[in-house]
């Protein structure tokens, strides 16, 4: 099904446009969350760039910001070689996809678990560092001392 | 205490900088190696970021690639985003849905893939 108002290809059942959030079928089927129902399409941002935050999105996001640590998660991933950064990033993508159909309260919740990945992640990254460099260290100098 | 923290963070950076352009990671055994590579012998999407800083530190691109692609992509990215974090915004993308799945496909399909033998260094 293609969105009346931006054209974004949806799948058949979806209620609401992935791309423009715009409800697709026409009064039949109400979404529960009414909020999103208001929503018009933002205006073209203004040239220089607005101060502050965001054109006006009546209905849209109307509480404060919900982050999605992506940043973190892949550090986390980077640095601390572990699984659970994976983990994080994809609770990331979740802030987003759920940002993008207009489920606060979902996004909340992903963003809430790649807040508690990353710091896990980084945790047990600093303590495994910390351990392995202590052996390392401690195979080394007795390398050094087998040597002399 | 903003200038503090920029002072700080410059010279935690340099001496980082410092460290990892004199010492050799490879085959220096006070660096701290990935935990998960000890642990495995696999390659994590993490490994080998030292080694391609200390290359690229000291002008070997080529190398540097070779160790970890995957932090040019993110430094590329992290260039996108710059025009934006100038104004004080976050970029566009960040927030969108297809961002955040290319990131968890990346990640992930690299750190399969440069374990498998069909990566190529």
């Amino acid at each position: 099904m293609n969105c009346p108002n931006c054209g974004t290809t949806n799948l058949d059942n979806a209620t609401l446009c992935i791309n423009c959030g715009r409800p697709l079928t026409t009064a039949s089927a109400a979404p529960p969350q009414p909020p999103v129902q208001s929503y018009t399409p933002p205006p073209p941002p203004p040239p220089g760039g607005s101060p502050g935050m965001a054109p006006p999105m009546p209905g849209m996001m109307p509480g404060p910001v919900i982050p999605n640590y992506l940043v973190h998660s892949i550090i986390a991933t980077l640095c601390c070689c572990l699984p659970l950064g994976i983990v994080a990033i994809i609770f990331s993508a979740q802030v987003n996809q759920k940002l993008a159909i207009g489920d606060v309260a979902g996004a909340q919740e992903a963003s809430n678990k790649a807040k508690l990945f990353c710091w896990i992640s980084f945790g047990i990254g600093i303590v495994g560092i910390a351990l392995a460099f202590l052996i390392n260290g401690a195979a080394f100098l007795a390398a050094l001392h087998n040597h002399m | 205490m903003r200038r503090f923290t920029i002072i700080c963070s410059s010279a935690i950076a340099a001496a980082g900088a410092w460290v990892v352009y004199t010492f050799a990671p490879a085959g220096n055994a006070w660096f701290p190696q990935c935990v998960f590579h000890q642990l495995t012998g696999l390659d994590c999407p993490g490994c080998g970021s030292t080694r391609a800083l200390h290359a690229l530190l000291h002008g070997d691109v080529a190398a540097a690639w070779r160790f970890n692609p995957i932090l040019f992509v993110f430094a590329a990215v992290a260039l996108c985003a710059v025009p934006s974090l100038a104004r004080g915004e976050e970029p566009r993308f960040y927030k969108t849905p297809w961002f955040g799945w290319t990131s968890v496909v990346v990640v992930t399909g690299y750190w399969i893939v440069r374990n498998t033998p069909l990566w190529p260094y």
